[in-house]
């Protein structure tokens, strides 16, 4: 039982970790711009898919060093000609907009690299185990995934707290008027931000994409969670947004390992029914098979409870 | 009895005080102004009232009934209305329909999903009453945001008197108007608020000398003064914190 | 209501004549789909045209009343029931409603952004549900079930599309109908005024969430209707159906078509259907195009195709909108130029050693003056666009100007 428990810890830990690297960039340019870009999680896999390419030529490390430049270029020229026209037509417009954005980039991901799953691999480097408990291998892949997301969290962090640009951002996020009064171009910053913000992205698919595998459908894969995760940390909140990656990445994967379910909690209370019985399929139903349906469930339920997220501060 | 009653109410936002003990009682057909200095918590007490807001502590109570805390559209039902400092309207229907809207609740036509409203005789009949009082009427298909600025405070009027309340609350509303607009402003409230009671907030004391029975004097959230517009004008407190803006003739 | 009587005239004749032109297998199949579309894409704007709720999970209403009304075909073929099939969308109608009521009891509370979120965890929720209650959803291979067995209606037992579409028709005109009027009554012009200002709204008298949620009772009712013609029409449904890119497709119809036009999402669920339908057909690409064009839309077009239209209106009212004619014609041309060159370029990367028919030509990838020929024209149009701009910006300023009648007086 505890192996069980400490690896779907680590796995937790990693998915948490990873979908935190989306919700990041998500939040920044929500608390910035107000938009909720629904093309991020497809940002993530042009940066997959960028790393695969450039991978060929220039190896893993090529991959991770260029492909979340060229996705962040993508997207800064995104906002420039895309989302800053739309902006004036109001938020229903910007979501539409990106929306479209997400469905325009999985077609011409499609086109430009086919339909198959491509064979995107880890470095030979990170091809060992990093340690082996109760027999169970841990990949030495998963702990760089590990560190890379905390050496980018702790980026973050200094730049936001400690850089004269990080503070002019925070102070654009409350007051992007008085900002702009200050002197400072906060279209240039808007634009810098959503290019970060997909870059962060883009990180996120050169890493993941080895272990997640790099196909078309990557982004829808994730995309949801995603938001769940951002609204559900509350909207506009980066702490926020860490908490909610990391429950969400933890209790999937203890569902998915915990193999329990209604069966169990039936034979506790002395029941058993027939599987003739018309809800027979609620009677069966065992955790990993809801383990897809927990986040959306914490979601709801959050939203009806604390509409403004865990730690939301944003009354929409 | 008087129609409104407030009842030694405070309002904090946090640890900040913006209302502080506030006791006053409107009578049924009284003319009251509120003035004050900026910042002294005029427009918050017309949202305690109204409802957007609800009291930190104290009673609010209207025709006898308790009012406070209750949200708007109940405060609304039983009878009082109001207006906005900033234009509020519905910008993109008609300036007939935003009338025809507030009149729906107070003809009894609730939620009703089943009556066309375009057969509404009296209804209809009324709104356009209303819209000839207030001047409109050859704008009535004109979406309403494309008013200009006088016309759409005159249809911000319109819309808090057209329910037929009792007590009429105006947020400053002549705010931004030119001399004659503002006089044509001021014919305007008289007309519609004859025979109802009218609370109105007003820098312009020409304005409120010559509509107000009574006024109330509000420094940093507190009431200094209530009483008949001669004896604020000589009130010592008042000119201390009002400074300069007493006219100096009678 | 009496001057638009024409229209609704107008509305009906055309259903019932639109199958004697279209009258090719296709072209009936175009026309049952429009006829879901449209009553689907226009309970949508219920909600976000007319109410200014953003919804991301419509297409659950849609889908629940089409599986229920996929199990009532199967009950009516097992004589459990007895009722004509005319009737299935009434059932879906109101498993549609009944969801909405539930749902909406709790989702209706918040608006904005939070409702939007609440919507799409509502709709992944209920996806995800499908898969697991594998005896109402038929798991992933869905629910299938036959129109021809229940009694016939007059004789008619719906063996033939052309008979299922003057069924859709029907259903489609009453529906219409019913959701226009409902714009007309109090419960549907103060779901326009919370939209336009909820917090007004709510001094003059209205409880903002009792509106919001009539609204969405009604607009899931019309999508369960949707749903249960689309029973009829496929008999055949999958938790695709009710999933968050169905939903998409249909804010889609409704935002390309104009949210703020009562005909708006009739106009993007015709020009969607159609291209869905038919561009499928000519082109593997054709899923890029429309998003392309949907981007396009969003930017250029923040009104959608009827918002297009009905700028020209003052133009009309100033009699001068034939002036416009030879300006848009102008810049039209190396438009559509530009067009054609673009989508050659698309299709020729995708040709691979087959050639590329084009006005004429046979384009290969392999050769250079192939691409020569259609970067060329794409140059060409391009640079045709950009010049005929400014004259095509001068003409729409003047056509906009107020004009001065016989009496001297302006408009």
């Amino acid at each position: 039982m505890f192996e069980v428990f400490v690896f779907a810890t680590l796995n937790g830990l990693v998915t948490g970790l990873l979908l935190f690297m989306l919700a990041s960039g998500l939040t920044l340019i929500f608390s910035m711009m107000g938009v909720l870009n629904f093309a991020h999680a497809s940002f993530y896999m042009l940066g997959a898919y960028f790393a695969f390419t450039l991978s060929a030529y220039l190896g893993f490390w090529g991959g991770l060093l260029f492909a979340p430049l060229i996705v962040g270029c993508i997207g800064a020229a995104v906002e420039r000609y895309g989302l800053r026209r739309v902006h004036q037509s109001g938020h229903v417009a910007e979501l539409v907009f990106t929306f479209g954005l997400a469905f325009l980039i999985e077609e011409a991901v499609q086109f430009f690299w086919g339909r198959d799953t491509k064979n995107y691999q880890s470095p030979e480097l990170f091809d060992f185990a990093l340690f082996t408990l109760f027999g169970q291998e841990f990949s030495a892949y998963r702990g760089f995934m590990i560190a890379i997301a905390c050496l980018i969290f702790g980026a973050l962090y200094f730049v936001l707290t400690r850089s004269r640009v990080g503070i002019i951002i925070q102070a654009s996020i409350s007051h992007p008027q008085t900002v702009a009064n200050l002197g400072h171009n906060v279209p240039l910053i808007f634009m810098c931000v959503f290019g970060v913000g997909t870059a962060l992205a883009g990180v996120a698919g050169v890493i993941a994409g080895p272990v997640l595998t790099t196909f078309p459908g990557m982004a829808t894969v994730l995309g949801s969670i995603v938001f769940v995760v951002v609204v559900i940390g509350g909207l506009g909140s980066l702490p926020g947004a860490l908490i909610a990656s990391l429950l969400v990445g933890l209790l999937q994967s203890y569902a998915i390992a915990a193999d329990v379910g209604m069966p169990e909690l039936l034979h506790l209370l002395s029941l058993s029914f027939d599987s003739s019985h018309p809800l027979n399929d609620l009677w069966t139903l065992n955790l990993p098979q809801i383990a897809p349906v927990l986040p959306y469930l914490l979601l709801v339920l959050v939203l009806i409870f604390k509409p403004t997220g865990l730690m939301g501060n944003r009354e929409q | 009895m008087s129609l409104l009653t407030l009842d030694s109410v405070c309002k904090s936002f946090g640890s900040t005080r913006i209302i502080n003990d506030v006791s006053l009682d409107i009578e049924a057909g009284e003319k009251h102004a509120i003035i004050g200095p900026n910042g002294a918590g005029k427009s918050t007490l017309f949202h305690l009232i109204s409802g957007r807001y609800n009291v930190s502590s104290g009673a609010i109570g209207f025709k006898g009934e308790v009012i406070h805390n209750l949200p708007p559209y109940e405060i609304a039902r039983r009878g009082l209305a109001r207006s906005f400092q900033v234009t509020n309207i519905f910008p993109r229907m008609s300036v007939f329909e935003n009338i025809r809207c507030a009149l729906l609740w107070s003809e009894g036509y609730r939620y009703s999903f089943w009556q066309l409203l375009g057969r509404q005789r009296t209804l209809n009949e009324k709104a356009l009453d209303v819209l000839e009082q207030i001047g409109l009427s050859d704008k009535a298909q004109l979406p309403s945001g494309e008013l200009a600025y006088a016309q759409q405070r005159a249809l911000e009027l319109g819309i808090a008197v057209a329910s037929g309340a009792e007590l009429i609350m105006l947020d400053e509303p002549v705010a931004g108007m030119s001399n004659s607009e503002a006089e044509n402003a001021v014919a305007l409230i008289r007309r519609i608020t004859e025979g109802k009671t009218l609370i109105m907030v007003e820098h312009d004391m020409n304005i409120v000398f010559d509509i107000a029975d009574r006024i109330s004097v509000l420094v940093y959230g507190e009431i200094i003064a209530t009483d008949t517009p001669q004896n604020i004008r000589s009130n010592a407190r008042v000119q201390e914190a009002y400074l300069g803006e007493v006219p100096s003739d009678a | 209501m009496k001057k638009q009587l024409p229209v609704w005239l107008g509305f009906a004749l055309a259903l019932v004549f639109l199958p004697s032109i279209f009258d090719s297998v296709l072209g009936i199949s175009i026309l049952n789909q429009m006829t879901i579309w449209i009553i689907f894409a226009l309970s949508y704007n219920m909600l976000l045209g007319q109410g200014g709720m953003l919804s991301f999970g419509h297409a659950v209403y849609f889908g629940l009343g089409g599986f229920m009304s996929v199990h009532a075909l199967n009950l009516i073929a097992d004589e459990v029931l007895v009722f004509s099939i005319t009737l299935i969308p009434l059932v879906g109608g109101a498993v549609g409603l009944v969801a909405a009521i539930f749902i909406g009891s709790f989702s209706t509370r918040k608006s904005g952004t939070v409702f939007a979120m609440i919507s799409l965890g509502i709709g992944e929720l209920i996806v995800a549900s499908s898969l697991i209650f594998a005896d109402f959803f038929g798991g992933e291979a869905g629910v299938t079930g036959d129109r021809t067995y229940g009694p016939p209606f007059f004789g008619i037992e719906f063996l033939q599309d052309a008979e299922v579409y003057y069924l859709g028709a029907f259903w489609l005109f009453v529906a219409t109908l019913f959701m226009y009027l409902f714009t007309q009554t109090p419960a549907g012009r103060m779901a326009n005024a919370v939209r336009d200002n909820p917090e007004r709204a709510e001094f003059i008298g209205y409880s903002t969430r009792r509106v919001r949620f009539i609204s969405f009772c009604a607009a899931g009712l019309f999508a369960g209707i949707a749903g249960g013609l689309f029973a009829i029409n496929y008999e055949f449904i999958t938790e695709e159906n009710l999933n968050a890119l169905t939903s998409g497709r249909v804010l889609l119809m409704a935002y390309i078509g104009g949210l703020g036009f009562f005909i708006g999402p009739i106009v993007g669920a015709v020009i969607l259907t159609l291209m869905n339908s038919l561009l499928s057909n000519y082109s593997e690409m054709w899923m890029l195009y429309l998003g392309i064009m949907f981007l396009l839309t969003v930017i250029f077009l923040p009104r959608g195709f009827a918002g297009f239209i009905m700028m020209h209106q003052i133009a009309w009212q100033n009699r001068r909108l034939g002036t416009l004619i030879l300006p848009y014609f102008v810049t039209a041309v190396p438009a559509l130029v530009f067009l054609a060159a673009f989508v050659g370029l698309v299709e020729l990367s995708h040709k691979g050693d087959d050639i590329l028919p084009f006005f004429g030509l046979s384009l290969g990838a392999e050769s250079m003056l192939s691409w020569g020929i259609l970067l060329a024209l794409a140059g060409i149009g391009a640079l045709g666009v950009k010049l005929s701009r400014p004259r095509l910006a001068a003409a729409w300023a003047l056509a906009n100007t107020p004009t001065a009648d016989d009496r001297g007086d302006v408009r």
